[in-house]
């Protein structure tokens, strides 16, 4: 009992502390924030940060649009920005306390969800492809027929990862159809192709970088950086980008309408648009960031690493994933909850 | 002719053979790779207490263990003494109307969805977090003793209806009074019931996931919390290290309340 109270105790002080020196509460994707970043960060200014975990962007807008959550920056994907701004939730930046704003990249400088990069600014950036272990497959992988119609040595040996948007759209586009379609006919042949390809799978689950890495799966639907981090132990996984189509996704920081700590919010702002400092980023969760200049400040093994630097051959055929409509969202929802049967 | 026993039915010892194995095994290879050298959560790479060093290198990680074992601490409180009281109330009063109702209202929380209950909490604990500003512990504190309460109300309402009333009347008739009887008697008669609803309150409050993620502020993961953000960008075996103390943190209670009973009794 005693115990109980005085950890509450330490729990509660340590937090009044903190208060006295001045704070921010980021809401962030979890394990995916630097802690070498937020440490100088906290030395250069002095700033306690506190780092809050969410799973999905799901569970934070509703977090966040309930309210009184106490955060100050939200870290949403590109889909998701629009809808914070649209429902007020997240305020219009005061780019003039933001000296450090030119650093962002031209090419996501002028976004189509955020144009002028007013509500938010780049934390990182990725893909979501196809990996394979060469040592199980050795044919072409770069593209969707991998995991939607797989040669026979993958057949039973196909991971994909249990993300709704880009599986569902990722076989929207296989079959000759862009992200968000309303037109039924695509959406039931890209229905007919993952239901008809589900049987070859072996699993629909997260964590590649290590099973991969290991051999435990062959191949899988998975997000570049967890596969550039399974390369990097087991040279066999190598990156595809799928010829008809890959989703190309950002994640990136906005401010709160209700944050309660505005100045050292845009502090931390500007610190994350200096090129070290996104470097700093990069280098822990191993996706890019959209800074220009930060490629100087790069691990060496991330500087030419095929899975972050898209080739030239395979730029045009990413594809971000637009919010889309409700009635699209219905179709991507019907698919996905088939799917699952 | 032999008497029926479960336990010689066909096929009983391959069954729970099984069961034991399915039930174990997972827990035995968790506590293994928590000792692997290498990151790889299913190749072994040598023996090494390294993730256990890293474990309480991180801040982050130390810090939602000791908000997971406050909360889980001060629900098992709230919640217990509640669910005591509720317990009394319910067995040991002559039957009135609206019993059936508290019954379900107690239990409510067990028929309900998880993700019911948290959303519904997020919804008007905001509304209260709004108004006055105050975005402490209290709230995950409340939100696990309201969820832990059936689980503790459970066992010791089993233990109260499994017990010899004619103890308490004999004490009655001895000139005991009420409180005297209820604290000599009925309150240490019904102790397994306690501990044991204790216990299923605290480990509940440990793993509840889904209310945790909707009802905490700022900087309020727990240690449940914390494993499932940690999901889809790789978890490290930092997670069996910790994983592996709360095991045996679970098992020194349990063999310390297993010696305490054993020599009472």
């Amino acid at each position: 009992m005693n115990r109980l109270i005085a950890a509450t105790a330490l729990l509660m002080t340590s937090a009044a502390l903190a208060n006295a020196e001045g704070v921010l509460n980021l809401y962030n994707w979890g394990n995916y924030t630097s802690p070498e970043m937020i440490a100088k960060f906290e030395a250069e200014t002095g700033i306690k940060v506190t780092i809050t975990d969410y799973d999905s962007n799901d569970t934070a807008l509703a977090k966040i649009e309930a309210g009184g959550h106490g955060f100050d920056l939200v870290v949403p994907s590109a889909n998701f920005i629009s809808i914070y701004r649209d429902k007020g939730l997240i305020a219009e930046l005061d780019l003039s306390k933001l000296a450090k704003h030119s650093n962002i990249a031209p090419e996501w400088a002028n976004v189509e969800w955020d144009a002028g990069r007013k509500f938010s600014v780049p934390w990182q950036w990725g893909t979501t492809g196809v990996a394979v272990n060469t040592s199980v497959y050795g044919g072409d992988i770069n593209t969707s027929s991998i995991w939607l119609d797989p040669p026979p040595e993958l057949v039973g040996k196909i991971n994909v990862t249990p993300e709704m948007n880009d599986v569902v759209n990722l076989a929207i586009m296989y079959v000759g159809g862009l992200p968000c379609t309303e037109d039924t006919a695509i959406l039931k042949k890209a229905r007919d192709v993952l239901v008809a390809a589900k049987p070859a799978w072996m699993s629909m689950d997260y964590g590649m970088e290590d099973k991969m890495a290991v051999g435990d799966v062959p191949a899988s639907v998975y997000w570049n950086g967890g596969i550039l981090r399974a390369r990097l132990i087991n040279p066999d996984v190598v990156y595809g980008y799928p010829r008809e189509g890959y989703i190309v996704w950002m994640d990136s920081v906005a401010l709160l309408s209700d944050a309660a700590n505005v100045d050292n919010a845009y502090k931390f702002l500007d610190f994350i648009m200096v090129p070290e400092h996104a470097a700093m980023i990069s280098a822990f969760a191993r996706y890019a960031n959209g800074i220009a200049g930060s490629d100087a400040f790069m691990p060496d093994d991330m500087k030419t690493a095929p899975e972050v630097v898209i080739p030239e051959e395979f730029k045009a055929a990413g594809h971000f994933l637009p919010t889309c409509s409700p009635k699209a969202q219905e179709y991507v929802t019907a698919i996905w909850t088939e799917l699952q049967k | 002719m032999r008497r029926f026993s479960i336990t010689s039915l066909p096929g009983f010892t391959p069954i729970a053979l099984l069961a034991f194995v399915a039930l174990y095994l997972p827990i035995i290879a968790l506590v293994v790779f928590s000792f692997n050298a290498s990151k790889s959560m299913s190749v072994w790479g040598g023996f090494s207490l390294h993730w256990y060093e890293s474990a309480w290198a991180n801040d982050a990680m130390r810090d939602a263990t000791t908000r997971s074992l406050v909360i889980a601490g001060w629900a098992t409180l709230i919640s217990t003494t509640a669910a005591t009281l509720a317990a009394l109330g319910t067995t040991r009063t002559a039957a009135f109307r609206g019993r059936t109702f508290i019954y379900g209202m107690v239990n409510q929380t067990l028929m309900v969805p998880e993700i019911v209950t948290a959303v519904s909490l997020l919804i008007f604990f905001a509304a209260i977090k709004v108004a006055t500003g105050y975005q402490g512990l209290a709230y995950l504190v409340l939100a696990h003793s309201i969820w832990c309460m059936p689980l503790a109300y459970l066992p010791i309402r089993a233990r109260l209806e499994g017990m010899d009333l004619a103890l308490e009347t004999a004490a009655a008739d001895l000139y005991a009074s009420r409180w005297q009887t209820l604290r000599r008697i009925t309150l240490p008669l019904m102790m397994p019931g306690i501990i044991a609803g204790a216990m299923l309150a605290f480990v509940t409050s440990l793993d509840t996931v889904v209310i945790t993620e909707f009802v905490k502020s700022a900087g309020q993961d727990t240690l449940a919390t914390f494993m499932l953000g940690q999901l889809r960008r790789g978890v490290t075996p930092e997670v069996n290290a910790i994983s592996t103390g709360l095991l045996v943190l679970t098992v020194l209670l349990l063999a310390a309340f297993f010696l305490i009973t054993r020599k009472r009794g």
